[in-house]
């Protein structure tokens, strides 16, 4: 499944990006009563035979969404978030080139959690979403460790 | 406006060792001045979704050395354009790009330098710290016709490992290699090293 | 509520949140200035994406510079905010706010417990996970093995007599570090990790214990 996809990825790395400009991101998200990945519809309630769907989708949803709407100026900032866009796409490359060994067909169940992400983004004016989903990288890149080793909390 | 009047550095090249990555070039000669260098980089994201934006490298924007430690930039395994000129007062080159994206997957990876001793019965290994990204095979084996070679894992860096307790009178080899997941490569092996329990009979 | 003159007092500083094992607790230092005064404080909290500050009732007022939030923020796969405000007689300060707290990646994990045993040329190791924390002690105990799943264990063994220390990263429970010197005294210490973002860690203490003496050679003398 997307353990073996995953493998080559080096999820820490990323995480240690992020956490390098958690605080600097989340502080700028003033929608504290708003979240984009993490209502209860969407990554908390995917099951592991939508995983590697739900993965895709987010991956996309950052590298073709959430990247380009933000716009950085500070040059650390920026560094961390070009670190983070590449290496997602070096992960889309990865599970593209998987996927003919692996079934990562989409079932309704992801591409509804999928839509609801998207919903949730759109009712932001574009920036404070990007700002907000950047903030939000955490949660995602938890759930993928998460199930990068199939555990169940 | 300070006009293009400076040569731009020429010969660019990139050298990459165990991860570690060095952008090198020709450095501009005028006399008695003092150069400065500037370096930006830009991913194949930006290449893609970011009309092509260039990012200030961490360390050498500026810099006075014909060099530039990029490892902190190259931080995905996608190709990267890079691209170096030179400044002299308001003086500015034309920019010098790097004839080829540079992918970190063609770094060369080299047999690690490892210490094997022992603490009484106990096989210890030191290995060199080549940084977070490298994961390292020990093979050991007692030395004797027929004998098994078990593989250990090894993530620990810098600090004493115990691979095995030995058995007394036995002589017992290691060797290593290390392995790069996120390329998913590995380096050639190290030589050999063995090392002898002194003798002493088992307890009853 | 109290009424007062807010924005009176300077901020409570340094609010954060300390988390061991999941117990989450709330803590700040005294607006600058005012060490000594008698100040009392009014905490509320936040679970990001919810609506509203929830009020924390025990933390009302409150002398301390403290307050458990474990129970507020024992959903561990949510994220939170907190916020603290200072009063001093009729002025208030200004609320003096946590960044967001994700007690999954946050949380440091405690050292597990450890019993050796030891005979002349072997310590028996045996490791107790972490348990996380819970309201009641009767109530039943979880590891953070069963939230962390790929929890490790860097075992550092000292032996004092050839001043050498060596590792092992384990993820059972038992180990046998077997052929040791007899009459040797010998220093464990264990960390438990998580391999992912970097986390605080705990180290436990030192435990030491000798070898037996030799029976063989005390038999020839």
């Amino acid at each position: 499944g997307l353990r073996r996809c995953l493998i080559s990825m080096d999820i820490h790395h990323i995480e240690e990006a992020f956490q390098e400009i958690k605080k600097t991101i989340q502080a700028k998200d003033t929608f504290q009563n708003v979240t984009i990945l993490s209502t209860s519809e969407t990554l908390h309630s995917i099951k592991p035979l939508d995983v590697c769907c739900m993965t895709k989708n987010l991956l996309a949803f950052y590298v073709d969404k959430v990247f380009k709407d933000h716009r950085e100026l500070n040059p650390q900032i920026l560094r961390k978030i070009s670190s983070i866009a590449n290496s997602f796409l070096y992960m889309q490359k990865a599970l593209q080139q998987c996927q003919e060994q692996m079934q990562c067909h989409c079932r309704d169940e992801a591409t509804n959690a999928t839509r609801i992400i998207h919903d949730n983004y759109d009712q932001l004016e574009v920036r404070a979403a990007a700002i907000k989903s950047l903030g939000e990288l955490d949660i995602f890149l938890a759930w993928i460790d998460k199930n990068n080793q199939g555990t169940s909390a | 406006d300070g006009v293009a009047v400076l040569p731009a550095p020429q010969n660019l090249s990139v050298q990459s060792t165990n991860m570690k990555h060095l952008l090198m070039w020709s450095p501009v000669i005028v006399p008695g001045e003092i150069i400065y260098y500037f370096v930006e980089y830009q991913g194949e994201y930006e290449s893609l979704y970011m009309s092509h934006i260039w990012i200030p490298s961490s360390w050498c924007s500026p810099t006075e050395c014909p060099e530039c430690d990029i490892t902190d930039d190259i931080t995905a395994t996608v190709p990267y354009k890079l691209r170096v000129r030179a400044t002299l007062g308001s003086q500015t080159s034309a920019w010098s790009t790097l004839p080829h994206p540079f992918n970190r997957n063609s770094t060369t990876l080299t047999p690690p330098v490892m210490e094997v001793t022992k603490d009484g019965f106990h096989l210890v290994i030191k290995l060199e710290d080549l940084g977070p990204q490298f994961e390292f095979l020990v093979a050991y084996w007692r030395r004797e016709p027929g004998a098994k070679e078990h593989v250990q894992v090894v993530r620990s860096r810098g600090i004493p490992v115990h691979l095995e307790t030995m058995e007394p009178g036995a002589a017992y080899c290691v060797k290593v290699r290390t392995f790069v997941k996120v390329i998913g490569r590995h380096s050639p092996s190290s030589q050999a090293e063995c090392v002898k329990v002194q003798g002493e009979t088992l307890p009853l | 509520a109290v009424l007062c003159i807010s924005g009176g007092l300077p901020k409570p500083t340094n609010i954060t949140f300390l988390s061991i094992n999941m117990r989450n607790i709330l803590q700040w230092s005294p607006p600058e200035g005012l060490q000594g005064a008698e100040v009392t404080y009014t905490v509320q909290y936040f679970i990001y994406g919810q609506k509203k500050w929830l009020n924390k009732s025990e933390c009302r007022n409150i002398n301390r510079t403290c307050c458990d939030l474990s129970v507020e923020t024992s959903d561990y796969e949510h994220q939170y905010y907190a916020k603290v405000r200072a009063i001093w007689e009729t002025n208030c300060s200004k609320w003096a706010e946590t960044g967001r707290f994700y007690p999954f990646l946050e949380t440091q994990i405690g050292p597990p417990g450890i019993a050796l045993t030891t005979d002349e040329k072997s310590i028996s190791i045996v490791l107790m996970a972490p348990e996380k924390w819970k309201r009641n002690p009767e109530d039943s105990s979880l590891s953070m093995q069963q939230i962390y799943s790929n929890l490790k264990y860097n075992v550092s063994v000292y032996n004092t007599k050839s001043n050498r220390t060596w590792s092992q990263c384990v993820t059972n429970h038992t180990l046998v570090l077997g052929w040791l010197e007899p009459d040797t005294l010998y220093c464990v210490h264990v960390v438990s990790f998580v391999p992912g973002p970097p986390r605080l860690a705990q180290p436990s203490e030192k435990h030491c214990v000798r070898t037996l003496k030799d029976q063989t050679s005390a038999l020839k003398v």
